[in-house]
């Protein structure tokens, strides 16, 4: 699917970072293929090429494992939209994000926007089990091969929980999400009355009955299209990028000869 | 799935390069063009020429011949050789030193005497292939030394090299790759991108370089390929930016090259063949030993220690149609545009062509007719390939056959849908879109016949509105394959219109007719039978005006007789004969009635012919409803309203002709009146008004309207007659009549009375009417003669002064001459006068004799005021 995309250059980037197994990779599925398959610990990353009205977005799937870390910083480069994506029933998944990820986001556009999300919440939450109805409705509106595509296939189950039909413990709560996304704002010296609100931010879903993901990628999306139409005008001005500016703290020479 | 896109071909086989001397490695390797460079760890270079021979079976191999060695005289191993070759040198780097040797003797190049052709303690270089500076003449080289955290960036000419840069890095640079400013550096701990001209620098990421060798590989301009940690090859671009995702390669890798669209690296054991475009693993070879791996304007070439391979990519079209067998179109379209640059321009649009319509098809078979649409159009199929498909669609009379090799493994629609009906629609549905869009553009140039009738097929067995359009509008569908199908499915409406278009309107109408008469079904038109009379009206072809009418006329004379009373006026259209028109029509009598009015009231025609023959009409059509028992009142009144209407209106009818039919006819006595007043018969006119119908208020209208363009004497003459008529034959007449004529004549006078001369009346009176009777009269008689006689008193006076006046003046101008020249001019007329004799106006103006006369007869008021008087 995304081969023929390679070939168009995208206007904005979206990245989502997260630990492994939250999710990431059967969040991006859900979102583009609109079913929940098996997947595997995502290696390096992949990218997806979506068409948002006349701008291409590519959504950066990143692999959550240690091994990869290092190459998050790199991926999250002139970001325009970071997902920081977490386990619902894994209070350690969330910790990590702000102990191991956010730190990645310097590299992101001054403007970046920056959404939480909490995953699998349908081993929590009965009411995950539908996908909502705007996610339905976008169903619909998705081009008619959608339609007929074989019904959903029986996702096989993930985890005990989903065997048994017990529901899981939440290990973390809306407002445990609330209050790291006051801390991400802080971290980045946003002011919490100019920036998007935590509830606007904060999202709940689940890949796997596709609960609040088309909410949570077209929320994202309407949001960068300033971000876009800022890169536009700055690509007219100066075609070519200079180094010089884009410069981040991480420079070391900056710093050295500075002092 | 995979793909065979590579395969290893040997190059140098080790008897060549080594013989039997075991401990001979390969350390380094470059090729230019057809020269092949070895430098080994016994310090020799190696110099070979490398052909492509291609076999009987059509396979590439490579013979190598060996044209020189040479030892360097250093003892170690040579670790890298880079040609400059428009400078005909080989950059060497052995024992830390880079120095350049002749390409072509392999003898070490002695530094010149402005500067040195050798630099020390090095590490590492990397050639810049996309230098900033254009210099042909020298080539850009970014150098790594042991000792100090620098790059350095020297300009390497024939005989010397000069450092012209030096930036520090943060850390040991232990590998470099350069494209323009951007030097790409893996340090001890990790990438980064540094631009030597600014000295701006990026980080990339961490990388462990002493736990695992670093690959820094400049693959196309500004974007880099690099080792990652977990065996991942990531890209990255100047600006520190992934833009495409990383392969997976393992995490031995050694080396790795970009053969578009392909990543190739080898680790121990193993080439591995990612695809650029989608990240997946399309191959594996195995291969042992190998330690070198590098490409070459665009050749790959590996080596273990004591051989050489090329990697040689399979034929570039075998890979892509090995991919659209899978069906992996965009895959092999990608691959295929990806090609452009290797393939000459015109062999390339070929196989572009080619790609795009077999990539096009097989999205048509997947019902994907938005993508095969796009491809079809940008492959520039022949339509006819896919109208092909759909069995009887092309005409018989087309010449098409498939292209060879075939396009698609279709045999045609039915194959492709495997019976499934619905997938049958939805093909013909967008082959009806596609047809109906390419039609008119250069696509079906050379075969719009093709396409019309295909197009013409589908509508017509789809039932699609657009048929009609189709055929009413420019198209070259094939008649003799169009009739049938079009029987087929019952569009004879449709077949009469093609029939049309093809000339051939009596078969058009013939069909049509069929149809009205209900003898063929085809509902299309409801108002077909108007269609028709529309169609003969404003046909040029009056044989088939002629032919037709009468079918038209017994059908529904009204609409019918339209054919030639709607008769478009227009050059184009040859005028029909009235006369042919009304001869045609015989026998429809509505028709020809409807044709006369047109041609009377409507077009005003001035021919008494039609005025008579309307007006017999009319009275014929009377006549029959007064025979018809029970009578229809008001059918009656009104076919007699419009005869009255004509007879008294209409001058041009003959009147005998018509008074000759209505001579014994006592019921329409009012209209032998009118015709009377039309020879001026008025006494019989009156006396069939006043006496036999005794209908007092037409006599009167008929006294107006008879005189009603004439001038008072002759009203007056006409009312002097109907009072007579009213006086004389009061004894005539019964006593019980509906009205009395005498009183008739009291009503007319005291209504009337401006009219009549009084004095005339008088004496007519009978003696015993009262004078009451006749007051209004009388009283407006007495007014006017008084108001005549006064008028005229003072009319006498008003000339008596002018005469007099006139007197005055003409004994004035007696008294001097009025000089009359050949250069004066006439007031009147403004001409010269050539003769003496002239009027006077008032005032000795003199004119023209004529110019007055005509004055006087022009106006006739003045007339009063010029009185003339001859003079000499
Ligand atoms: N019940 C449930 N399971 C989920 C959901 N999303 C993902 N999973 C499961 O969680 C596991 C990990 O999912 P991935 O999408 O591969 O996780 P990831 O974040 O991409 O992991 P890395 O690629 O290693 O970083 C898989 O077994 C999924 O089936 C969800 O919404 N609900
Ligand atoms: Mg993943």
């Amino acid at each position: 699917m995304p081969e023929l995309s390679k070939m168009k250059k995208p206007d904005v980037k979206v990245v989502l970072l997260g630990d492994m197994n939250v999710g990431k990779t059967s969040l991006l599925h859900r979102y583009t293929e609109r079913k929940f398959k098996d997947t595997i610990s995502t290696v390096g990353g992949a990218f997806f090429l979506k068409q948002w009205g006349p701008y291409n977005i590519s959504i950066w799937d990143t692999a959550g494992r240690e091994q990869f870390h290092g190459l998050g910083s790199m991926y999250c480069r002139g970001a325009a939209a970071i997902i920081l994506t977490y386990d619902v029933t894994n209070w350690q998944s969330l910790s990590e994000l702000e102990e191991r990820f956010l730190s990645l986001t310097d590299t992101a556009n001054h403007d970046c926007i920056y959404a939480l999300v909490g995953n699998k919440v349908d081993l929590t939450d009965p009411k995950a089990h539908q996908s909502q109805d705007s996610d339905v409705a976008s169903e619909d509106r998705t081009d008619s091969e959608d339609m007929r595509t074989e019904p959903q296939l029986p996702t096989p189950p993930t985890s005990p929980a989903s065997l048994s039909g017990v529901m899981l413990q939440k290990q973390v709560t809306p407002e445990d999400a609330a209050a790291l996304y006051g801390r991400i704002l802080r971290y980045k010296g946003l002011d919490e009355t100019s920036s998007q609100p935590a509830e606007k931010m904060c999202f709940e879903t689940s890949a796997k009955t596709g609960y609040n993901v088309d909410s949570l990628f077209e929320a994202l999306f309407d949001l960068v299209l300033p971000s876009i139409l800022r890169q536009r005008n700055e690509n007219q001005e100066s075609p070519t990028v200079d180094l010089e500016e884009c410069r981040g703290s991480s420079n070391k020479r900056a710093k050295s000869s500075c002092c | 799935m995979s793909v065979k896109a590579f395969e290893l071909v040997p190059a140098v086989e080790r008897d060549l390069l080594m013989g039997d001397k075991a401990r001979i490695n390969i350390e380094c390797i470059e090729c230019c063009g057809k020269h092949l460079y070895l430098g080994t760890n016994d310090c020799f270079i190696h110099h070979f020429l490398l052909d492509e021979v291609t076999t009987s079976k059509g396979k590439l191999s490579y013979s190598a011949q060996k044209l020189l060695h040479k030892y360097l005289g250093l003892k170690k191993p040579v670790a890298e050789l880079r040609a400059a070759s428009a400078l005909e040198r080989l950059i060497v780097l052995c024992d830390a030193i880079v120095f350049l040797v002749d390409m072509v003797t392999l003898e070490t190049v002695p530094s010149a005497a402005g500067g040195g052709a050798k630099i020390r303690g090095v590490t590492a270089f990397c050639i810049n292939e996309n230098p900033v500076n254009g210099d042909p003449f020298c080539v850009e080289m970014g150098v790594l030394s042991s000792k100090r955290r620098t790059v350095q960036i020297y300009m390497v000419y024939e005989d010397r090299v000069q450092l012209v840069k030096e930036v520090n890095t943060p850390e040991q640079p232990c590998a470099v790759s350069l494209d323009g400013y951007f030097l790409c550096l893996a340090l001890a701990t990790q990438y980064m991108i540094l631009n030597y001209n600014t000295g701006a620098s990026q980080d990339l990421f961490p990388y462990s370089s002493e736990e695992r060798k670093p690959i820094v590989k400049r693959i196309g301009r500004e974007e880099f390929l690099l080792a990652a940690p977990g065996g991942l090859g990531m890209f990255a671009n100047a600006e520190g930016v992934s833009q495409r995702a990383p392969v997976n390669w393992s995490e031995s890798v050694i080396s790795a090259a970009v053969c578009f669209p392909y990543v190739v690296a080898l680790d121990e054991s193993f080439i591995t063949i990612h695809s650029m475009l989608d990240q997946q693993l399309k191959q594996t070879l195995s291969f042992r030993d190998g330690h070198i791996l590098q490409d070459f304007e665009g050749k790959v070439i590996l080596a273990s220690t004591k051989a050489v391979y090329v990697l040689v990519p399979l034929p570039l079209e075998r890979q892509i149609q090995d991919l659209l067998a899978s069906h992996r179109v965009e895959e092999a379209l990608i691959l295929t545009e990806g090609a452009q640059r290797n393939i000459p321009k015109d062999k390339f649009q070929i196989l572009h062509k080619r790609i795009l319509q077999q990539a096009g098809f097989i999205q048509f078979g997947q019902l994907q007719f938005l993508e095969a649409k796009e491809h079809f159009r940008k492959g520039q199929l022949d339509v006819r390939e896919l109208i092909s498909l759909y069995p009887l669609l092309l005409p018989a009379s087309s010449s098409f056959t498939r292209c060879h090799p075939p396009l698609h493994e279709f045999a045609d629609l039915n194959h492709l849908a495997q019976g499934d009906q619905e997938k049958v629609l939805h093909c013909k549905k967008f082959l009806i879109s596609y047809l109906g869009e390419v039609r008119s553009t250069e696509v079906a140039n050379g075969c719009r016949e093709d396409v019309d009738t295909a197009l013409l097929k589908l509508y017509a067995e789809q039932d699609h509105e657009s048929l009609l359009d189709l055929l009413a509008s420019d198209n070259s569908c094939v008649l003799a394959d169009s009739v049938p199908w079009l029987e087929k499915y019952h569009k004879f409406f449709a077949l009469g219109l093609l029939y049309h278009y093809n000339g051939q309107d009596s078969a058009a109408l013939q069909m049509w007719i069929r149809v009205v008469d209900g003898e063929l079904q085809d509902s299309t038109r409801s108002d077909l039978f108007e269609y028709i009379v529309d169609f003969l009206c404003s046909s040029s072809n009056l044989d088939l005006i002629w032919k037709y009418a009468d079918w038209a006329l017994r059908k529904d004379p009204t609409k019918g007789v339209h054919i030639f009373t709607k008769r478009p006026q227009s050059k184009h259209l040859s005028e029909l004969n009235p006369d042919d028109v009304i001869t045609h029509l015989g026998k429809h009598t509505m028709a020809l009635l409807l044709y006369l009015e047109h041609l009377v009231l409507e077009r005003k025609s001035q021919k008494e012919k039609f005025h008579t023959h309307l007006a017999v009409l009319y009275l014929e059509r009377v006549l029959s409803l007064l025979s018809e028992s029970p009578r229809d009142e008001e059918q009656i009144t009104r076919a007699r309203e419009r005869l009255q209407a004509l007879l008294r209106e209409s001058n041009l009818y003959s009147v005998q002709v018509l008074l000759g039919k209505l001579e014994n006819c006592e019921q329409l006595l009012l209209e032998r009146a009118t015709l009377h007043g039309k020879l001026e018969e008025h006494d019989k006119a009156l006396h069939i008004l006043v006496h036999k119908l005794r209908d007092f208020p037409s006599a009167e209208a008929f006294c107006i309207w008879a005189s009603c363009s004439r001038d008072c004497a002759y009203r007056q003459r006409l009312f002097h007659l109907l009072l007579e008529v009213y006086l004389k034959g009061n004894h005539t007449s019964a006593g019980g009549g509906v009205g009395d004529p005498e009183m008739a004549a009291v009503d007319l006078l005291n209504r009337h009375g401006e009219v009549f001369d009084a004095v005339r009346v008088l004496r007519m009176l009978p003696e015993g009417w009262s004078l009451q009777l006749l007051r209004p009269f009388l009283d407006r008689s007495v007014r006017a003669s008084m108001h005549a006689c006064r008028t005229s008193q003072i009319a006498l006076g008003l000339s008596h002064s002018e005469n007099l006046q006139l007197l005055h003046d003409r004994l004035k101008e007696r008294k001097k001459p009025i000089y009359v020249s050949e250069k004066k001019g006439c007031h009147l007329c403004h001409n010269t006068f050539s003769e003496p004799d002239v009027v006077c106006l008032p005032g000795g103006v003199p004119v023209h004799k004529h110019c007055v006369a005509q004055r006087v007869r022009d106006s006739p008021t003045k007339s009063q005021l010029t009185n003339s008087s001859n003079h000499t």
